[in-house]
């Protein structure tokens, strides 16, 4: 059995493949979003989700004590690292204390910063496309490549805040200060600002209005309608992002 | 100097385990029965506690192999037992002065 998700919370995800497990579907693939699963017997397994040193491998030594701990390396994906362990074997967490916790987190926040990084910096790149392409026509796709891109970027330095609420959290209890860089008191971009700029880049793709001059209506009204939604919803999402948090 | 106490309790009892050559699954096994139940470490735990003191020098790979079944055991170096024991005379003069504190000659 094949299904589509999309996680970017490792917390949420290995909720979803014990939850699986519960129903007998044991996660035995994952490729960009897909998850093959297995019929296994409901609960026979325990998932844990772990961030990796490398992409898409793990050191001998990782491997090597995992399987000595009875813990099986089901994939890697990125620099996911996705784990089980037989449920008869006793209880499976990957991280027991504060400390190891904070480790793993930051971590974590390691990787959606890189990610939002190189988000910023393809959307850079298709900008100075923009720019270039100088008639409407030529700039249409690197205009939307560039909305799409600072879309996602906002979506991975959501996660980063949110990361960061956890992270806060660890640090309280004990007594360490949130460092200065960080998001603090639960603060975090609002999704709406992502929506409002790919909506707003899809209406790029749309051709410009006066070389389809024999469809203009509705064809212009419908355009213009996306470019207010778009607009409405990045202002939300300023409102939300300025007043979220406690 | 970096200063390397006060070491989490998992450092503490992994570093306190390894006197004596032990692999990964008996470390934990020894740390639960020493803490009674209470300290269990998870393999995340463990794995990064060991690549650290491992790094450090703390602790170095006793064994590579035994028998056919490879299994690492670890043990304590010299660093790590000068850090075990900074980190016990800290400790036992936190606990002096709390019964000092408790008899009132304090």
């Amino acid at each position: 059995m094949v299904r589509f998700r999309l996680y970017f919370n490792k917390d949420k995800e290995t909720a979803y493949l014990n939850e699986m497990v519960g129903k007998g579907y044991a996660m035995k693939n994952f490729f960009a979003g897909f998850y093959l699963f297995e019929r296994c017997r409901p609960g026979e397994y325990i998932y844990q989700v772990d961030i990796g040193e490398a992409m898409f491998q793990v050191s001998g030594d990782y491997r090597e004590f995992m399987q000595d701990m009875g813990v099986e390396i089901v994939c890697t994906w990125g620099l996911w690292v996705l784990l089980r362990k037989k449920a008869a074997e006793g209880p499976f967490v990957l991280y027991t204390d504060v400390e190891s916790n904070i480790r793993h987190y930051e971590r974590i926040r390691r990787m959606f910063k890189t990610a939002a990084i190189l988000e910023i910096i393809f959307a850079a790149v298709n900008l100075f496309g923009v720019i270039a392409g100088g008639s409407t026509t030529t700039a249409a796709l690197p205009a939307f490549f560039c909305f799409l891109l600072t879309a996602l970027a906002v979506c991975f330095v959501r996660e980063i805040a949110r990361v960061d609420g956890i992270l806060e959290e660890l640090r309280g209890r004990i007594g360490k200060e949130q460092p200065k860089e960080c998001w603090r008191g639960g603060r975090r971009p609002s999704l709406f600002l992502a929506v409002g700029l790919l909506v707003n880049g899809i209406t790029y793709l749309m051709p410009a209005v006066e070389e389809s001059s024999r469809m203009e209506f509705p064809y212009g009204f419908v355009k213009g309608c996306l470019q207010g939604v778009a607009l409405v919803f990045f202002v939300i999402g300023i409102v939300n992002t300025m007043r979220s948090g406690r | 100097m970096e200063r390397h106490t006060p070491l989490t309790e998992a450092l503490f009892y992994i570093l306190l385990s390894v006197h004596r050559p032990s692999h990964g699954y008996g470390i934990i096994q020894k740390v639960e029965e020493l803490t009674e139940g209470r300290v269990v470490l998870g393999p995340g735990t463990l794995y990064g506690a060991i690549q650290t003191m491992s790094a450090k020098g703390w602790i170095r790979i006793y064994s590579e192999e035994t028998d056919s079944r490879k299994k690492k055991e670890y043990i304590i170096t010299e660093a790590g037992r000068h850090v075990f024991k900074e980190e016990k005379k800290r400790l036992m003069e936190l606990l002096r002065n709390a019964e000092e504190m408790e008899e009132g000659t304090w």
